[in-house]
């Protein structure tokens, strides 16, 4: 049984995070620019306290797990997952596995990825995807072409292995801040 | 507009990869902005220009990207060794090399050393957008020796 989960992961900042009612008008403008979903949440509220580097990383977010056309989202999402479970973030990889079962539907295949990883992952696009994401997430100085290779055979295009480095990316960057700034709470049963 | 991934790459925009990134022009854009926001900010707060160049200096060293370091070390003059330098750069090299082994006392530290609310979120903002930075190039390096192989 890993610490991996599907179910809902709560959150708990580090410094005490902004207030809605007495933020700056910097800082209630940089957290208009973040997702509407997530822009009064305890984690923006933390990161509202720079609001420059909110508005403009919140922005960059946006942009990279949500913008139309490329890869798809399901594969961001997958994505972004193996990067939160190689970084040990068990509050990002809640978030992104759930994600990825609500667009695909395909609960077991995201359930087995959680606990047993993705060596053995079936799915040759998937498995793609996750050994990439890996590669990059632990080593960016050691990947080459000979990664994109699988990515390739898979039948990725150009525009889909850029928003696949994005991803990767945006989550070398979310799942520091978030382990750097709160702590996750655990739901019961998962230590 | 300037961008720094492609003046680290060598990358016109007119090449095969420059214009595959300029099919995300908001990636490009808020990617410039948040670095320019993090390294080159037009009010610092507590947290000076040379002690953020020295943090982000740090992490793109730690991981291996001599290039982007060396940039961040043009950037400004080293700060003066300090015991608050110290603690800055043992904060970066947790956050960005072992970041589930932070802890609320990190946090709690740069808070005693005089640090106020902005300037941790700033630091930490800062020493996590340079790992952005690493795997972006790294990236793009792979598709540029595919394209060129």
């Amino acid at each position: 049984m890993s610490r991996f989960t599907l179910k809902p992961v709560g959150w708990r900042p580090r410094l005490a995070p902004v207030k809605a009612e007495t933020a700056t008008p910097e800082q209630l403008a940089a957290l208009d620019a973040c997702p509407p979903a997530v822009r009064r949440s305890t984690y923006f509220l933390t990161l509202a306290h720079d609001p420059g580097s909110l508005g403009e990383r919140g922005a960059l977010f946006n942009i990279v797990m949500y913008a139309e056309g490329g890869l798809d989202r399901a594969d961001r999402e997958l994505s972004t997952a193996v990067v939160s479970m190689v970084n040990g973030c068990v509050y990002c990889t809640s978030v992104h596995a759930k994600r990825f079962v609500e667009m695909t539907g395909d609960e077991p295949a995201m359930q087995r990825i959680l606990d047993e990883g993705w060596a053995a992952e079936p799915d040759p696009r998937r498995k793609a995807v996750a050994d990439f994401t890996e590669a990059l997430t632990r080593d960016p100085g050691a990947v080459t072409a000979r990664h994109l290779a699988p990515l390739r055979a898979a039948g990725l295009d150009d525009f889909e292995i850029l928003d696949l480095i994005h991803s990767v990316a945006m989550f070398a960057n979310a799942n520091r801040l978030m382990l750097t700034l709160g702590d996750p709470l655990l739901p019961r049963g998962v230590s | 507009m300037p961008d720094l991934i492609e003046d680290l790459l060598g990358l016109a925009p007119d090449s095969a990869i420059g214009a595959l990134r300029r099919q995300r022009p908001e990636a490009l854009r808020h990617a410039e902005g948040a670095y320019r926001e993090l390294l080159l900010p037009a009010d610092p707060g507590g947290l000076s220009l040379a002690e953020r160049a020295a943090l982000a200096r740090h992490v793109a060293a730690r991981e291996g990207d001599a290039a982007l370091a060396a940039h961040f070390a043009g950037l400004a003059p080293a700060p003066d060794p300090s015991p608050r330098l110290d603690a800055l750069l043992a904060y970066a090299e947790k956050v960005a090399m072992q970041p589930e082994a932070t802890a609320k006392a990190d946090i709690d530290g740069l808070a005693a050393l005089g640090l106020t609310s902005r300037d941790i979120v700033a630091a930490t903002q800062l020493i996590a957008f340079v790992p952005y930075q690493t795997r972006l190039l790294a990236g793009l390096r792979a598709l540029m020796q595919e394209k060129a192989a």
